[in-house]
């Protein structure tokens, strides 16, 4: 079933409905939390914190449409809220295996997600909301508050530093 | 274009987010520029890794909604089975008895639209029939027969109903919380209690009510409204539509449900 339908049915109390509708959307919006926090457990706190506000809110949402970008808003508000109350530092370079989530992708896929994480927090947003939430540059701007103009300027040089951190693998492309 | 205007333009033709013409002049580009060819490889090449990774992470606690504001009978199975048809219902369902109930609360333009609505309610109204009798069968759950023939119920009964709708949204927009419990039974009490930010609304001031079916009136005697809006709120589109659910109890028509819709 459809996104669209799915909020319809959440908006008038489908419980059922709305816990579809979040499978359709958890490993994204999981990855979007660990891009932006840095740790697996505020990743799995922003998530979980998020989709309860989410469901609370769901009749809040006037346009069943914009589901995907609505929720994606309240993950980052969720993910910025956490790491400003966030006193400790984040050991980024050894992070320990995840346990808050299982690892199902590509055995190199972890480093790539850690060379997103080493990108500022503007940078780290941009990237995490469009190649996870595979979002639009509008929409990316609507969320952030901030003009679609910076968003791609951000994603350009967001995009520049993560060809610089996998460069022996980009030289390897390149010769082919 | 030069090959400063393609690099700033090459993740957004990775991620096909350019005109046509501006994707042309990129391909045509590439086609001709070693260098930029080679800048559109690599950032080719990292971005389909990194939405390779998205779907990679598997939660080990998944989330699981409380029944926070799980409704009970009513409000789920009469809205989810009427909800595909609620728009075209909205649309549909005005007619001639709903008309003189809220003719006098609308801007001269709005009611001269009622006046071409009713016109067309008739032929409307057959569709509301089909799409009745389509909703029967649909996955062969049992579904709600909910009658939305104009003039099923009495007329002040159905002006009443419509009333204490409209009274409801005006409330909601003055942000009159003890008139909206006044207006409620007891479970819309203690949902309006627990959130009570669903319910009050910015931007009295473009409230203007576009269209209201008539009432229907479901097996169990919960009335069945729903209200097409436009206000000036935040959201690019203003106009939405709230549902309703009202019971008469002791002689008194409450709200027992309200939700949005788009």
């Amino acid at each position: 079933m459809e996104d669209y339908e799915l909020v319809r049915r959440a908006q008038a109390g489908d419980a059922r409905a709305f816990t579809t509708l979040v499978r359709h959307h958890e490993r994204s919006l999981y990855a979007t939390a660990y891009a932006i926090t840095r740790s697996q457990w505020d990743a799995a706190d922003a998530v979980q914190d998020a989709l309860a506000d989410a469901y609370a809110g769901i009749r809040s949402l006037r346009d069943p449409d914009r589901f995907g970008a609505w929720v994606s808003r309240i993950v980052v508000n969720e993910c910025n809220t956490l790491l400003r109350k966030r006193v400790r530092v984040v050991p980024v370079e050894e992070p320990p295996e995840p346990q808050a989530f299982v690892w199902d992708g590509p055995e190199d896929g972890m480093d790539l997600m850690r060379a997103v994480q080493r990108l500022s927090p503007d940078h780290r947003e941009v990237v995490a909301l469009r190649y996870f939430r595979d979002m639009k540059l509008g929409e990316i701007a609507d969320v952030l508050g901030c003009p679609t103009g910076t968003v791609k300027s951000r994603l350009n040089r967001a995009l520049a530093s993560l060809e610089a951190a996998m460069c022996p693998r980009t030289e390897e492309e390149v010769s082919r | 274009m030069n090959c400063s205007d393609v690099r700033d333009q090459l993740e957004s033709y990775i991620a096909d987010d350019v005109t046509d013409v501006e994707s042309m002049r990129i391909a045509e580009h590439l086609g001709r520029c070693e260098p930029c060819a080679a800048a559109y490889e690599r950032t080719r090449s990292v971005v389909a890794d990194l939405k390779g990774i998205s779907d990679a992470f598997v939660p080990r606690d998944r989330f699981a909604p409380r029944p926070a504001y799980a409704s009970g009978p009513a409000g789920g199975w009469v809205w989810r089975t009427i909800a595909v048809a609620a728009s075209a219902v909205a649309i549909a369902a005005v007619g001639a008895l709903s008309v003189p109930a809220i003719a006098r609360e609308l801007p001269f333009g709005v009611a001269k639209e009622f006046d071409a609505l009713e016109d067309r309610a008739q032929d409307l109204q057959q569709q509301v029939d089909e799409l009745t009798v389509r909703l029967e069968t649909i996955d062969g759950e049992q579904v709600a027969m909910v009658d939305t023939t104009p003039g099923d119920l009495a007329p002040e009964e159905a002006a009443a109903v419509q009333q204490l709708a409209m009274d409801f949204i005006r409330a909601q927009y003055a942000g009159d919380v003890a008139a909206l419990e006044a207006m409620g039974t007891d479970r819309l009490k203690a949902d309006l209690a627990a959130r009570p930010g669903d319910y009050v609304r910015d931007g009295a001031e473009g409230l203007t009510f576009a269209q209201m079916t008539e009432p229907a009136r479901a097996e169990d005697g919960t009335y069945l409204i729903f209200v097409r809006l436009m206000d000036s709120g935040d959201w690019s589109e203003s106009q939405y539509q709230e549902d309703f659910e009202i019971k008469l109890i002791d002689g008194r028509y409450l709200v027992d449900f309200m939700g949005m819709d788009a």
